[in-house]
């Protein structure tokens, strides 16, 4: 690695980054012919900031995306970190004129805009203002002002007359606040866009609205929620329709990993490998439907084997980056539990062989499991076995009919107790107001302990 | 002479009364007569020489007059008035008794005061006593209150057990009750005599009631009964409150007791009743941050956060509080959790893992070598703290083996537990009857009563009214009304 690389790569783990060293599976290029919009340059920045093989292509890329767009500050972030990372790249170096230019045609850009805005709210034309907004938004939006943005954006609303427009109110809003990385408000707006149109439009809509709630709830961890609803988009729109968001690879990669991580079999069975409308995201990643299937058939090292190999690439993906740890010791728990399922008992040796790594010592990761709750099952350390808990359902009745006869009784007593205690109005009750201990004298006591 | 004694035998007759209303006329009579008796000054003379001829057992008003009247005049050396006295309270009649009710609780004051009897004599007697007049020991007296303190305070704890082990479910000083049944009358529920009207306690404040159950907490944390502490400091935390803004210092101070007590005893902080009063729930928060803290510090893996809670506190504090040695027990008996909680994950572990994995709060590190952990978890295996064996195979290293407790209990087992909590519900059955009875015959009950019936003879009155309501206006078209 050269010594700026290295420098480049040490400054971003002190910001907590997460660093990739492993190749990717995709190439660059192609990766990003499928994204359009303002993400080509969110997503050609992640990889560049993460992945040490691609950091300086990525960054390359990222400043000529920048250079066509209209946003300043995003050409500033990329030459910046291109000139820790490589500094002999002639990209490397601002380009002051551009950016002078740049600047300024964007402010007299800004004023003129809003100056028809104005002229527009003086006619009180209702479209006329809406597009005014819905112009200057847009125009905000590229130069990267996204807090002004979204606060124009939503100036719209009350100008809206058709429900194609309210529609599109909806979808810039939902992409601003994704820019932002605010989960909730992304929730909040696409909410405001269910239910307000026609059957058709309803159906056309169906897969942005799907994968954008995906998106918000992957951004929350809910992980089950967003896997049903990747899983239930329609794969009959053409992709162009949610392109801003995700592309079918994508669907495809989220919807069937958080399902891997939050179903069981025979849900995964049903809800992915069986699902017609996914099938067509699925066919866009075909490593994730044998994933699938392997988990499904039982062949869970097969499983996590194939995951593994993908992990750089999830690891470069905007969305999936934060979660990708999580995700993936879910799966490996799950993998782990339905492994020990069929037997009641299990070497430790076996269970090494299917699960662990050089650098991985299953006995403390099933202690781990054990503790949290998560598997039910005991090791014996000594004869180097695990033997799974079957759950006695006899035992647990007999447990809780005892306690809850023991408390009723304790419960009972205690009602009886409160109501002598009321009828003799002995209740606590402050003498006066500002002093909350009432009249009481000092109660300490020595403690003697036998 | 003669004639004194006439009148103090002369209750009860020789074969006896079997009518309740004749008993309690001739009780009232012979306790009033008694009364009018020690105020002659010849009683006090002879006091002391009457005493051998009445019977303790038998005439219990008239020797509880003559013990009196003969402490006043001093009349009687004092080892043989310590003896009397003994005799009385273990063997007095408690029925009679319930008809010299003040004259009793004097000479109950006399021992708990603590100077005349030694504080362990002194406590037993009270025991017998109270335990005499109120077997169910659910009513609480004054002499309660006295009687855990003086248990507590002179380390006597062990006889006033049978007492202190009871369930306190009524308490004296309701208003407005009406009791039918006369005084005397055998099956009258402890609740409906002991009363202040009847002397046999005084008046309570809630104060008091608070002391009880928190000397009661203390007497059980020195015993080291746990679960029996844990529950009477429940009582004390859970006290209700009227408003919500108030809470008592003893309940605060029960409170981080209750914290350290749930830690030894469950290995966990307790988690606050859902009846506690809101004031008393902000008091804690704030006033138990301490103990909270060791409370959380207990659960974690690694001891040094509760060796820092400690030392950031200091011993002083603890000392202060007056819970030092809890806190010391606590930090002591982390380990011994830590190891616990390893049966929920192994069957078998190697001594050297355990003391790998394990540390101790006191000095926020595992110990030392592995014979050092032989030797505390033998200490556990020993006071039946956990059940498991420790292994020594010839070809390898030692290691703790956990027994897995058998989980189904046999179908006679578990009917046998069923029936012994039915048996124990079924001993409440005399409290709810009699909780019923006094608050069914309270004055505010009787009153809402009859409001309520008045409301219902209104209500009937005005049954055009009513009929009118239940019959919408679209139905007013129909035949509904028409047949009306």
């Amino acid at each position: 690695m050269a010594d700026s690389l290295l420098a480049f790569f040490t400054l971003m783990d002190n910001q907590d980054g997460t660093i990739v060293r492993e190749p990717p599976n995709f190439d660059l290029d192609l990766y990003i012919q499928s994204y359009r919009g303002r993400a080509r340059f969110d997503r050609l920045f992640l990889i560049g900031r993460s992945s040490v093989p691609l950091c300086v292509d990525a960054l390359k890329l990222a400043i000529a995306e920048a250079k066509r767009g209209k946003d300043t500050h995003r050409y500033r972030e990329a030459v910046e970190c291109l000139r820790v990372a490589a500094p002999s790249e002639p990209e490397a170096v601002f380009d002051q004129k551009w950016l002078e230019a740049q600047d300024a045609e964007n402010k007299t850009e800004t004023n003129r805009l809003l100056k028809e805005l104005k002229g527009y709210k003086n006619n009180l034309i209702k479209e006329s203002i809406r597009m005014g907004n819905e112009d200057l938004a847009k125009h905000l939006e590229s130069i990267g002002d996204l807090n002004a943005a979204s606060e124009t954006y939503s100036k719209m609303r009350p100008d809206v007359s058709t429900a194609k427009q309210l529609l599109d109110v909806g979808k810039h809003l939902v992409r601003v606040s994704i820019q932002r990385r605010e989960w909730d408000m992304v929730s909040a707006h696409l909410s405001k866009m269910g239910g307000a149109q026609s059957a058709e439009d309803e159906k056309a809509v169906q897969p942005y609205l799907k994968i954008a709630h995906g998106i918000a709830f992957l951004g929350r961890e809910k992980f089950k929620d967003a896997a049903l609803s990747f899983l239930s988009a329609d794969s009959n729109i053409p992709s162009s329709t949610y392109g801003e968001l995700a592309s079918q690879s994508d669907v495809a990669i989220y919807g069937g990993l958080l399902a891997l991580a939050s179903m069981d079999r025979n849900e995964l069975q049903t809800n992915v490998l069986d699902n017609a409308q996914f099938r067509t995201f699925l066919e866009q990643a075909p490593h994730i439907r044998r994933a699938v299937a392997q988990f499904v058939s039982g062949r869970y090292s097969a499983c996590i084997a194939i995951l593994e190999s993908y992990r750089p690439d999830y690891l470069l993906d905007i969305y999936l980056q934060k979660h990708i740890a999580a995700i993936y010791s879910q799966i490996r728990s799950k993998c782990i539990i339905q492994y020990l399922t069929p037997f009641s008992c299990v070497s430790l040796d076996t269970m090494n062989k299917a699960f662990g790594g050089p650098d991985q010592v299953i006995e403390d990761e099933l202690a781990n499991m054990i503790q949290s709750g998560a598997l039910q099952a005991r090791i014996n350390t000594i004869d180097k076995l695990v033997t799974t808990k079957a759950a006695n359902p006899r035992a647990q009745m007999q447990d809780s009919a005892l306690r809850m006869a023991e408390n009723y009784e304790k419960q009972g007593l205690d009602r009886l107790r409160r109501m002598g205690l009321a009828a003799a109005d002995l209740e606590l009750k402050s003498v006066k107001k500002s002093n909350p201990f009432g009249s009481q004298s000092d109660l300490m006591l020595e403690e003697t302990l036998g | 002479m003669d004639q004194i004694a006439s009148v103090l035998l002369n209750f009860p007759p020789a074969g006896g009364i079997a009518d309740d209303d004749l008993y309690n006329s001739a009780a009232k009579s012979h306790s009033q007569s008694v009364d009018k008796l020690a105020v002659t000054p010849n009683f006090k003379d002879t006091a002391a020489q009457l005493l051998d001829h009445v019977d303790p057992a038998i005439n219990s008003i008239s020797h509880l007059s003559l013990l009196i009247a003969a402490r006043a005049a001093d009349s009687l050396p004092q080892p043989e008035l310590l003896a009397k006295i003994s005799i009385f309270l273990v063997s007095f009649d408690a029925r009679q008794i319930r008809y010299a009710g003040k004259a009793f609780a004097s000479v109950l004051d006399w021992v708990t005061s603590g100077n005349l009897f030694p504080a362990s004599v002194a406590v037993d007697l009270v025991t017998a006593a109270l335990l005499r007049i109120d077997p169910t020991g659910s009513v609480l007296t004054t002499h309660h209150v006295a009687l855990a303190k003086l248990a507590y305070t002179t380390d006597n704890v062990g006889p006033a057990l049978p007492l202190l082990e009871k369930n306190i479910v009524f308490y004296p000083g309701v208003k407005g009750l009406q009791e039918p049944r006369p005084l005397g009358s055998p099956d009258l529920p402890p609740a409906s005599y002991v009363t202040v009207e009847s002397g046999l306690t005084k008046q309570l404040s809630s104060s008091d009631v608070l002391q009880y159950d928190l000397f009661r907490g203390l007497c059980f944390i020195q015993r080291r009964s746990w679960s029996q502490a844990l529950d009477a400091l429940e009582r004390v935390i859970t006290y209700p409150a009227r408003d919500t803004h108030s809470c008592s210092k003893i309940m605060v101070e029960a409170h981080n007791k209750w914290v350290l007590i749930g830690l030894l005893l469950n290995g966990k902080a307790p988690t606050l009743p859902t009846i506690t009063a809101p004031g008393a729930q902000k008091a804690f928060s704030a006033l138990g941050k301490p103990y909270q803290s060791i409370g959380n510090a207990f659960g974690e893996s690694t001891g040094r956060l509760l060796k820092t809670e400690y030392e950031g506190l200091g011993p002083q504090f603890f000392s202060e509080e007056n819970n030092l040695s809890l806190v010391r027990l606590v930090i002591q008996h982390y380990q011994r959790w830590q190891i616990l909680k390893l049966r929920q994950v192994y069957t078998k572990i190697s001594l050297e893992k355990i003391r790998t994995r394990t540390q101790s709060a006191e000095t926020g590190a595992p110990l030392a070598t592995e014979a050092e952990v032989a030797q505390l978890i033998q200490e556990m295996i020993d006071e039946g703290m956990l059940s498991g064996v420790i292994e020594r195979p010839a070809d390898g290293p030692a290691y703790l083996s956990f027994h897995v407790p058998d989980e189904v209990l046999s179908e006679a087992e578990f009917g046998q537990r069923m029936l012994q909590t039915a048996q124990r519900l079924k001993e409440l059955e005399p409290i709810v009857k009699a909780t019923n009875e006094r608050l069914g015959t309270h004055r505010d009950y009787v009153r809402f009563l009859s409001g309520q019936q008045k409301k219902d003879k209104d209500w009937q009155r005005d049954y055009g009214v009513g009929f009118m309501n239940q019959v919408e206006d679209e139905d007013l078209m129909t035949d509904a009304v028409a047949g009306f």
